[in-house]
This record gives structure tokens, C-alpha cells and sequence, in this order.
């Protein structure tokens, strides 16, 4: 038997503010794709070939990712404190993965022929061939998971092997998304054997911000949790959040290192990185956040910080990487000026007012505070 | 089966950019969109800055990253050795923009280079983005040759339209030879100082191999293992100022 807590949080808010974004958002997307298509995107051949909407779907998925990771640390790890918001967490990996898929979908010439076109033809050397295969794997085992939990089947062999599965699953998938980055040579801002590692890290820790956000959102306030809940915030979960923290951190400010210091064509592009000032918002925001959390305050803020800062660093890596003009020309740029579009941001809402109506939709009707008896308060 | 490829001979081009004109009006080219493009950059500093220019087609590579990336295998390599887009099968993904290191790849929409967008005075019909007043080859977008559909990428398909139809065993593809003229690519058939030449790069005795090996052919970025089908001829370096850029580096692109 399960305990339905009743969120105290801003949830009804948060599905009207959702539905109203994505309202808004997709009117505005819609409204320009049909009169101009890609042409209001402010992406082109000679300058920014990949834009925000893709900055926004590797946010999401690598989000959706880490929330699996904070799941698994319940139903996969045995680490059983984390099963009152494992179940929530499962649910909310499942909305994030809708998210940034929207947002990938948006930003495709044809959306409709990729879902034929990749599986007929099935390039077994693309990354972005075995990304689809396995977020796909992901996704469907995702939901299974999400079914057995929801029928308040923990612990079966079938729920656990479905616990697992997905989590091999999404480690794969984000390998592949790693890929379709770290093998582009051309690209030296993204090269690198370890870029699948880096995303997976930093997948991790947007898994966790986001899990100490949403369940602050929930319950309004650290006082309403349940007490295994209240627990596990100021406890466990903040202790993970920093680990995790502190070695993102250094593995921003490694790849800067060597970014600054490696002189191959393209990697110039780190001297524009760090004279922005966004680059040390984000850095300020991560600081900041871990000091926090290792100083015992409420986790609630730096979450909101540590999100934010992701944000940046996604699409400072994704924007970056193609700012270097491949060749140079009298008319050709030292660097590519790259500003996103108002159809561009758009696709951010999209997808933020996904994630948001979604997790209010599971609050509200899918008992999401649920977990297997005794595990609960 | 022939392996098309192509010289480049750095000493004899001018940077006058017919090939560029040639292949915009065989290929109904958009501004900006150029599947062959002169590149010209200055090389060195004030007092003695040179200005240099760097002709640049696809290179048809033997390894083609764009290729590989591709999921849905839209783009392919032919028998006789071209990179082609199938606009049928293309996503507009535009990871093959991304993986190509030598940026000669193009999506359809976008903004257009100069107002008015051409593509709003000539509207396409059907799927087709445009409909110019002209028309050259003879659409076929299985080959990616002709208009461009909306929401794909297209590239240089070395005037797949003409040399497909050339005789089998053809060593060279020349403007010179009348025989092999028609099926000559544009930029090529066009070029004044017959800085281009064009043929069979599995056939010993063609005019490209026998320049590649007696001149020393040299090939774009050779680490990224691309291996183009388009060589340059540099010769001393002497010449005039068609060179191969260096990067930001001052490391040469070869």
C-alpha cells in the first residue's frame, strides 16, 4: 500500500503557467515555421548550422538522463532513501525526453520522413542512426518502468529488470548523443574521446538539480515534505548534488584549461568563451551553488542556480563548437555572430512549458509522491 | 567504373570565379548557396599583406564524414565515386553540414543572402523551394541534381547530370575534346586558364592521375582521413596568389 501525500506546492499554478507557455510558444513557432519556415531560425550554412533548438534538446535529454540516474539510485542501486521521489523522478525523465525531442522536431527539415527514413535505412555508422535506437529503447522502457511503478509493482523481477534496462539504456543513448559531438574531428571545440563522459556527468547533476527543484515545487516548502522526504533533501541527495557538482566543475574548468591552451585551428573559439560574461555567470552560479550545499543550506537555490548555469554551459559547448568558420575568406568572419531568433527562443518555451505542464499533469493525477511500503513516510 | 575525380592546378587559376558563375547557372544556384566557391582571404600583415584566393568545390572524398553521419543514408556515394544527396530520403538533420570539413554543404531554408529573397520572386510549386526562370538540369532528386526541395541539403554533385552519361572507359572529361565536351562538368568546361581537369583517377593514364603523381597532388586536410577526389596542384608556390589557406595557425590546410 502506497501513501498519497497531497502536493502543497505551486502545481496548479505550474500546469496553468505550462499550458499558457506552450500555448503562446507553439502559436509563435507555428505561426513562422508555416509563413517563413527555417528562415526565422537565425541558423545558416555559411554561419550557426545547429541553433538553440538544439542547445534546448540536448539540455532535456541529458536532464532526462540524470533523473534516471537519481531514480536508479533507488530502484537500481538499492540506495532505498531515494524511493520517495524515485517514482517522481522516473515520471519526470519521461517528460524531459518529450521536451527535448519537441524541441529536436521543430528544428528538422522533415520531421515525419525521420521516422521512417532512420529505421528503413538504418546507417549503422551515424551516431545520430544508434542516438534515435537507443533514446527510442529508452523511452518505451522508461514508460514500462514508469507503468509497473504506477501499478505499485517495485520490486517484481520484471519492474527491477525494467530498472535496469532503462538505465543501460539512457547510459548508452547519452554515450551516442556524446558522439554525435566528441567524433567530430573537424570540430575541435567538440573532439574527444571523453565528451560522452563529460555529458554524462553533467547529465548527472542536471538529474539531480532538477529532482531537488521539482520537489521543493511540490510540496512548497522544506516544512510540508514528509519527513523521509525533508531527510532525504537536506541529506543524501544534497551530499550526491555536490559530489556530483564538484567534479562538473572540474571538468568545466579542465576543458577550459586546455581549451586556452591548445592552439589547433577552431580552438581559438575559448578565448571568445571566457571573455563572455556568460561563461563566468555560469561558473560564478556552479561555485556558488556547491558552497552552498556544502555549507548545509537548503538545496532548493543552488538547484535553481545549478539549472541555469547548465543551460549556459549547453549552449555555450553546442553554439562554440561551430563559431570558428571552417575556412577563411575576405567576407568570411574571424568568428560567426550567432543570436538566436524570437521563434529560436520560442522552442526553448516549447519545451520548458513541456516539461512543466507535464510534471503537473503526473502530480496531480498520477500519485507521483508514491513509493513501495515502509519506504514512505 | 571510372572514380571521377579532380585537379586543381593553383598555378594556372586566376580567381576570376567563372566556375563559380558556370555552376550557379548549370546548377540554379541561390545567392550565397555556391556548390563551387573562390575563396579569397589575405595572407600576411601590414606593410606586406597578399591577397590569395582558394577555389573550393566538394571534395568528393573517398571517406566521406558526411556519409557516415548521415542516418538515413541520404547521402551516398555512387559507383563511380560521387557524394550525392537523395532528397527523398534527406531529414534536414544538417549533421552532414556539421561533420563536412570543408563547409560545402547547404540547407534550404534559410535567410535569404540578399532582400529580394529570390526565392520569394520566383515561388517554387509543389515541394520544390523556387522556380527560377531558367532551368538547367533535368530534375532528379534521388541524385539531389535540379531545384532543391524545401527542408534538405544539397551540395556540388560534380554535374552528376552530365558525367553519368559519359562513355564507359572515358579517361578525361574535357572542354577540349569534343567528344567528352556535353559530358564535362560546368566548372570545368568553363574555366579559362584550364586551371581544372577532370577524369579517372583508377586510370593510370588519365590527365588527373598523370598530374597528381608528376605534380605532386596534395589534398585538403588530410587529418581528418576525408581523403578527397579533388586534389590541388601547387607547384612551387610561386605562382600567383591561388593557394591553399593556412589556418589560424599559419599550419597549412593540406
Amino acid at each position: 500500500m502506497t501513501t498519497q501525500v497531497e502536493a502543497k506546492g505551486p502545481v496548479g499554478m505550474a500546469m496553468m503557467a505550462g499550458v499558457a507557455g506552450l500555448v503562446i510558444s507553439l502559436g509563435i513557432v507555428f505561426s513562422n515555421l508555416m509563413s517563413s519556415g527555417h528562415a526565422s531560425f537565425n541558423t545558416g550554412s555559411n554561419g550557426v548550422t545547429w541553433g538553440l533548438p538544439v542547445v534546448n534538446y540536448v539540455f532535456f535529454v541529458l536532464t532526462s538522463t540524470g533523473l534516471t540516474f537519481v531514480a536508479s539510485l533507488a530502484m537500481v542501486f538499492g540506495f532505498k532513501e531515494f524511493y520517495p521521489i524515485a517514482k517522481r523522478c522516473v515520471w519526470l525523465a519521461v517528460v524531459t525526453l518529450i521536451a527535448g525531442f519537441a524541441s529536436l522536431a521543430l528544428e528538422i527539415g522533415h520531421p515525419f520522413r525521420m521516422l521512417w527514413a532512420i529505421p528503413l535505412s538504418f546507417q549503422y555508422l551515424s551516431p545520430l542512426n544508434w542516438m534515435g535506437v537507443f533514446y527510442l529503447a529508452y523511452l518505451v522502457l522508461l514508460l514500462l518502468k514508469f507503468q509497473k511503478v504506477n501499478a505499485n509493482d517495485w520490486d517484481s523481477s520484471g519492474s527491477r529488470t525494467l530498472g535496469i534496462a532503462s538505465f543501460v539504456a539512457v547510459v548508452i543513448a547519452h554515450g551516442t548523443l556524446g558522439g554525435v559531438f566528441g567524433a567530430m574531428i573537424m570540430r575541435p571545440m567538440w573532439y574527444g574521446p571523453l565528451v560522452p563522459i563529460y555529458f554524462l556527468l553533467t547529465a548527472a547533476v542536471s538529474g539531480a538539480a532538477f529532482a531537488v527543484l521539482i520537489t521543493y515545487l511540490t510540496y512548497g516548502s522544506a516544512g510540508n515534505m514528509p519527513e523521509k522526504v525533508r531527510n532525504l533533501m537536506a541529506g543524501s541527495m544534497s551530499k550526491v548534488f555536490a559530489a556530483v557538482l564538484a567534479v562538473v566543475i572540474l571538468a568545466v574548468v579542465s576543458r577550459t584549461v586546455i581549451g586556452l591552451w591548445t592552439n589547433a585551428d577552431g580552438m581559438q573559439v575559448w578565448d571568445h568563451v571566457v571573455a563572455s560574461p556568460w561563461y563566468w555567470i555560469e561558473i560564478v552560479l556552479m561555485v556558488a551553488a556547491f558552497l552552498m550545499l556544502v555549507n548545509g543550506s537548503s538545496p532548493m537555490l543552488p538547484a535553481l542556480m545549478v539549472i541555469v548555469s547548465l543551460f549556459i554551459g549547453r549552449y555555450e559547448f553546442i553554439i562554440s563548437g561551430q563559431l570558428v568558420p571552417l575556412f577563411k575568406g575576405s567576407w568570411v568572419p574571424g568568428l560567426i555572430q550567432y543570436t538566436p531568433s524570437l521563434t529560436e527562443w520560442m522552442t526553448t518555451l516549447v519545451a520548458f512549458s513541456i516539461a512543466l505542464a507535464g510534471w503537473a499533469v503526473g502530480e496531480k493525477m498520477l500519485n507521483l509522491a508514491a513509493a513501495p511500503e515502509g519506504k514512505n513516510s | 567504373m571510372a572514380k571521377w575525380g579532380m585537379v586543381i592546378d593553383l598555378e594556372k587559376c586566376t580567381g576570376c570565379q567563372a566556375c563559380s558563375t558556370a555552376c550557379q547557372m548549370e546548377n540554379n544556384r541561390l545567392p550565397g548557396e555556391n556548390y563551387q566557391d573562390v575563396l579569397y582571404y589575405t595572407e600576411g600583415k601590414q606593410p606586406t599583406p597578399t591577397l590569395k584566393w582558394f577555389p573550393r568545390p566538394c571534395m568528393h572524398c573517398e571517406e566521406p564524414s558526411c556519409l557516415h553521419v548521415c542516418p538515413t543514408k541520404a547521402t551516398f556515394k555512387t559507383a563511380d565515386g560521387v557524394v550525392l544527396i537523395d532528397w527523398n530520403k534527406c531529414i534536414g538533420c544538417k549533421f552532414c553540414m556539421i561533420a563536412c570539413p570543408y563547409g560545402v554543404r547547404f540547407y534550404t531554408d534559410e535567410k535569404p543572402l540578399i532582400e529580394p529573397n529570390i526565392k520569394d520572386v520566383f515561388k517554387g510549386s509543389g515541394d520544390l523551394s523556387w522556380n527560377p526562370p531558367y532551368k538547367g538540369p533535368q530534375q532528379d532528386n534521388a541524385h539531389g541534381v535540379g531545384i532543391q526541395p524545401n527542408g534538405v541539403v544539397s551540395k556540388c554533385t560534380f554535374c552528376y547530370h552530365k558525367i553519368s552519361k559519359a562513355p564507359a572507359g572515358t579517361a578525361n572529361l574535357t572542354n577540349e575534346d569534343e567528344a567528352t565536351r556535353e559530358f564535362t562538368p560546368a566548372c570545368v568546361r568553363t574555366c579559362a586558364p584550364t586551371a581544372r581537369y577532370f577524369g579517372d583517377l583508377d586510370n593510370p593514364n588519365s590527365e588527373v592521375s598523370r598530374m597528381i603523381s608528376s605534380k605532386k597532388g596534395t589534398r585538403l586536410l588530410e587529418h581528418t582521413g576525408n581523403k578527397p577526389q579533388v586534389y590541388y596542384v601547387t607547384g612551387s608556390g610561386a605562382g600567383g596568389g591561388a593557394a591553399v589557406p593556412m589556418g589560424r595557425n599559419g599550419i597549412n590546410k593540406v
